[in-house]
């Protein structure tokens, strides 16, 4: 689940997996709501364009995500007044965000850890 | 459907959008818009793999609504524990009762035979039409073969890999074990290569078996009866048995869970080709116009049934040719217990009655069912009312009422099948086990396979679905309004459509209770006067002995000597004054009969009769009326024949019937030169139809029954009777029988079925007074605060009481005069057992319908007795 760790020069685009996605969704929805290319262009941007996300894979997660309650959908005019679904986090979304952001830090301490000796000894 | 079309368009035009916004952002970086089209694309990845992907993550959202469903229903039946707990209780009381009585007449009529592959295996009859005049012998069944019909069907068809014939129960004593008869099967000699059964020890009949009539002489035992008259013996085989007086060579014994292809167990099987040594005096192998042997085909692979038929119609079209006086036509079948036409159309009624009664008992089951939920469903109102405001869809709730009524039922189902399919194995094996002792026990499996799994789960969603639907429609179509501003109290009399609904389904579960009691009343009232009633003949101390000599290899010579001794012997019994002969005994449930015409006319009269010696008439206690008695000089070959009084009226009315003429289907001519009282001789609650004697015959000593009058106790009677003949005979298989015993032959099916339809009426009357108590208790609880008005505003409590009754009997009455209707419409099936007391007799039309009102107004008294005490301080003041 999680992206491949790599340098920027070493590789241009990150493949994301599905519980990544779901994540970033929610840490990108925390700043208010925003329609589904916002969203993408939002996660690209922060990330410096590293993490590239396939733009179609965002559907589904979304759907998911309201599915479980975690985001709500309504409809609204977007910044060129064109009309748009906005997806916003809803209060179990901010919740669960707490969570996932909390499991994530520990998992990239732990896999850190375990990556810096093997560091250390190849130099 | 509809909804997710809708959201499939909705997703389309956001990946419209999203692509468009995309190639926008890439114009402003400068692209061509084609190239910046382009690389929109590319970005998105596939855009029907998206729009799949999400569909799945809907569907996953229906699946977990059905599984939230299950969930919120098993909660909402949890919080009523008590309505729950005796919805499932009836219902499993209904389903476990009908899955039984399933399993029974699965047992019977839809198992395939327990042979291997038993798909494979066919059974053919034969429908026999004849143009103009014609008769046929027949033995067992009119769907049977002759030996030369079969051997033509085996012969010249293309479609079976064997086809087999078998006489089934053919009778014979065994010499040297019990004197009672037992049945095996005469087959031909592929039968057990046909069936696939390969014996357990020794070999089964070879082609060389069945070449000579009567000259191979041997058996094949089944297990039981190797195991009970030969203890097990390994040795067996190669020894000698004696069947019927003729000893035969034991080659083999079968496996121990083949027991024949019939309901009643063979406990041997012989060459079909020695049946007239097993039978003496009477060849049936030459007989090319009798049914006696049943047929069984094993198809070859890759044939239908209908190209067999098809195959087998040719082989009769040519018998027809050769018969111009019949036309022959096939029944082929899967075979099974009863798989010939003429046991269908017996089986096949009565398994649908027996089912429709219990299927009866699960509607009023259901019924209080529906009574139970509608009167929660009244409380949940608010609930509902509540959801349908916020925006709920209809359907969405119907469906989630619905998921919890199919979870009652299917807890209720799957008790009752478990409890059922644990209950009746033993049940039936306990009943087959005691029956009386001269009936054979029956090879009937009554365990439980995929039919009645499948009739369980039918019955069971049908239940579910049958109940559930009327309170799920009922309480979604809630007056939102009122309801949410009411406190869900209604007045007694309300004319709302689920008040009604209530008294609908109470008032159907009284008729069908009136239907069953009445059913059962009319039975009873048969039975009792079946005992009571004068049979017209003296039916204390005689006793009867039937002798099948015939079938115990007595030729006619042997049996006439026989049968002479033991008379002489009897007649000097202590306490025997009378000893008679007849061909049949009466009521003994065996019966000739004849078409009869006068001269000079064409009409056939069916006419009844039988073969008596002399002494049969003052044995009985039967006088002649007019003219004289037969002489012993006279035999079949005498003119002479005695009528029955109404016989006598019927045929020459107002006329001397002595000196007339009858003749018989043969043409014979006879000459009446008596007339005898009227008898309840062949049929019990019937005196009057048409009855004739003939003079007895040294024929008839074959096979009749043999007559005395005893003074001393039966038991000894019996007893000298047996030692009597036994003395003559060491081997011989005699039973005797008090005449009233006879009387329970009679009794006994209707016996059966008033029981039956009794306990399912008692059943139904108790759960049909459940949901009247219930449907007035709940009335009543529901319309306190009316009751209160009434009462402040001066009402006399018991016209109080007397309205709320009133209320309740007007749906009891009403089922109650439907059910006596139908009653009255059907009660002509019943006729058949009840023994001279009409379809309509009037006690039981009077009776039952006061019985079962009293019971309804007890149910109803009860609640109705709690308006009394409503204080309308109380009442009104909890507002």
């Amino acid at each position: 689940m999680l992206p491949r760790m790599s340098t920027k020069e070493e590789l241009e685009k990150i493949e994301l997996l599905q519980g990544t996605l779901d994540l970033l969704i929610l840490r990108t929805l925390q700043l208010g709501p925003l329609h589904g290319h916002a969203i993408v262009k939002a996660i690209e941007f922060r990330s410096d364009e590293v993490l590239q996300v396939e733009q179609g894979s965002l559907y589904p997660a979304l759907h998911r995500l309201i599915k479980r309650k975690w985001i709500s959908v309504e409809e609204g005019t977007s910044e060129n007044n064109r009309r748009a679904k906005f997806y916003a986090l809803t209060a179990l979304g901010k919740k669960q965000l707490r969570i996932e952001t909390t499991k994530w830090e520990r998992l990239a301490a732990a896999i850190a850890q375990i990556l810096r000796p093997a560091d250390s000894e190849g130099r | 459907m509809k909804r997710r079309k809708r959201m499939l368009e909705l997703l389309e035009d956001e990946i419209r959008e999203h692509l468009e916004r995309e190639t926008q952002d890439n114009i402003d970086r400068g692209m061509s818009p084609e190239d910046a089209r382009y690389a929109a694309l590319c970005k998105f990845g596939s855009v029907r793999r998206v729009k799949e992907q999400t569909h799945d993550v809907w569907s996953l959202t229906f699946l977990e609504q059905f599984l939230q469903d299950i969930l919120f229903g098993v909660r909402m039946l949890g919080r009523s524990p008590s309505v729950t707990i005796a919805a499932i209780l009836a219902i499993a009381l209904g389903v476990g009762i009908n899955v039984g009585i399933f399993s029974v007449m699965n047992g019977l009529a839809l198992r395939l035979l327990p042979v291997p592959r038993a798909r494979e295996v066919l059974s053919i009859s034969q429908i026999l039409q004849f143009h103009g005049r014609g008769n046929r012998d027949i033995r067992n069944n009119a769907g049977y073969v002759s030996w030369s019909e079969y051997r033509d069907y085996r012969d010249h068809n293309h479609v079976f890999s064997g086809l087999a014939a078998y006489e089934p129960e053919a009778q014979a004593t065994l010499a040297g074990g019990s004197s009672r008869q037992i049945l095996g099967t005469l087959a031909s000699c592929n039968y057990f290569d046909v069936l696939e059964e390969h014996p357990a020890l020794g070999r089964s009949f070879i082609d060389a078996d069945c070449s000579t009539p009567g000259g191979n002489a041997v058996a094949v035992l089944s297990e039981a009866m190797w195991r009970n008259q030969f203890g097990a013996d390994p040795a067996i085989i190669g020894k000698p048995i004696v069947l019927n007086r003729t000893p035969f060579t034991v080659i083999g014994v079968a496996h121990s869970g083949f027991v024949g292809t019939e309901l009643f167990p063979s406990d041997f099987w012989i060459p079909v080709t020695m049946q007239s040594v097993l039978e003496p005096g009477w060849n049936l192998l030459a007989k090319d116009n009798a049914s006696w042997l049943a047929m069984l085909g094993r198809t070859r692979p890759g044939f239908t049934i209908d190209e067999v038929r098809a195959d087998l119609d040719v082989i009769a079209q040519r018998m027809n040719h050769r018969y111009p006086g019949r036309s022959v036509s096939l029944a082929v079948r899967t075979a099974r217990f009863f798989s010939s036409p003429e046991e269908r159309q017996f089986l096949i009624p009565v398994s649908s009655v027996i089912l429709a009664a219990f299927a009866l008992v699960l509607l009023i089951a259901c019924t209080n069912v529906t009574n139970l939920l509608l009167a929660r469903a009244s409380v949940r109102q608010k609930e509902m009312a509540l959801r349908l405001s916020l925006g709920a869809a209809r359907g969405r709730l119907i469906r989630q009422l619905l998921t919890e009524s199919l979870l009652l039922s299917l807890a209720g189902g799957i008790l009752g099948s478990v409890i059922a399919c644990c209950l009746f194995g033993p049940l039936v094996r306990f009943v087959i086990s005691h029956l009386p002792s001269d009936f054979p026990p029956m090879a009937l499996n009554a365990a439980p396979d995929l039919h009645v799994l499948l009739y369980a789960l039918l019955l069971t969603l049908g239940t579910g679905i049958a109940f559930g639907m009327i309170p799920a429609l009922q309480s979604t179509r809630a007056d939102l309004n009122g309801s949410l501003k009411g406190d869900g109290t209604y007045p007694v009399s309300g004319k709302g459509s689920g008040r009604f609904l209530l008294k609908a389904l109470v008032g159907s579960q009284v008729a069908v209770c009136m239907v069953l009691l009445l059913a059962a009343g009319l039975l009873l009232r048969g039975l009792y006067y079946a005992q009571t009633v004068d049979p017209g003949f003296e039916i204390k101390g005689v006793a009867a002995s039937f002798l099948n000599l015939r079938q115990q290899g007595y030729d006619q010579p042997h049996a006439t000597q026989f049968v002479r001794q033991f008379t002489e012997k009897l007649h000097g019994l202590p306490g025997v004054t009378a000893v008679a002969q007849a061909e049949n005994a009466p009521l003994a449930r065996d019966l000739s009969e004849d078409g009869f015409m006068l001269p000079g006319q064409s009409d056939r009269i069916p006419i009844e009769y039988n073969h008596v010696t002399p002494g049969y008439f003052s044995l009985l206690g039967i006088s002649i009326a007019r003219g004289r008695n037969f002489t012993s000089a006279e035999t079949h070959a005498a003119p002479s024949i005695i009528v029955t009084e109404s016989t006598a009226q019927r045929l020459w009315p107002k006329r001397d019937p002595l000196g007339k003429i009858l003749l018989d289907s043969q043409g014979h001519q006879h000459i009446v030169i008596g007339v005898a009282q009227d008898a309840q001789v062949s049929h019990l609650g019937e005196s009057t139809s048409n009855y004739l004697y003939y003079p007895f015959g040294p024929e008839d000593n074959a096979r009749s029954y043999v007559l005395i009058r005893y003074g001393a106790s039966f038991g000894d009677t019996a007893k000298s009777m047996t030692v009597a003949a036994h003395s003559m005979d060491r081997n011989l298989a005699i039973n005797v029988t008090q005449m009233e015993d006879y009387l329970e032959l009679w009794r006994a099916p209707s016996r059966i079925v008033a029981g039956l339809s009794g306990s399912l009426g008692i059943l139904a009357l108790l759960l049909c007074s459940i949901g009247v108590y219930g449907m007035v208790s709940f009335s009543v609880s529901r319309s306190v605060r009316e009751i209160g008005i009434r009462l402040a505003l001066g009402a006399d409590k018991r016209t109080v009481v007397r309205h709320v009754l009133w209320q309740a009997m007007k749906p009891v009455l009403m089922g109650g005069a439907v059910g006596v209707i139908l009653c009255g419409l059907v009660s002509n099936l019943l006729t058949s057992m009840m023994f001279g007391i009409g379809a309509h007799d009037p006690v039981a039309f009077i009776f039952v319908p006061c019985f079962l009102l009293s019971i309804a107004v007890l149910a109803t008294l009860l609640p109705a007795l709690r308006a009394m005490d409503v204080d309308p301080a109380v009442t009104l003041r909890c507002e």
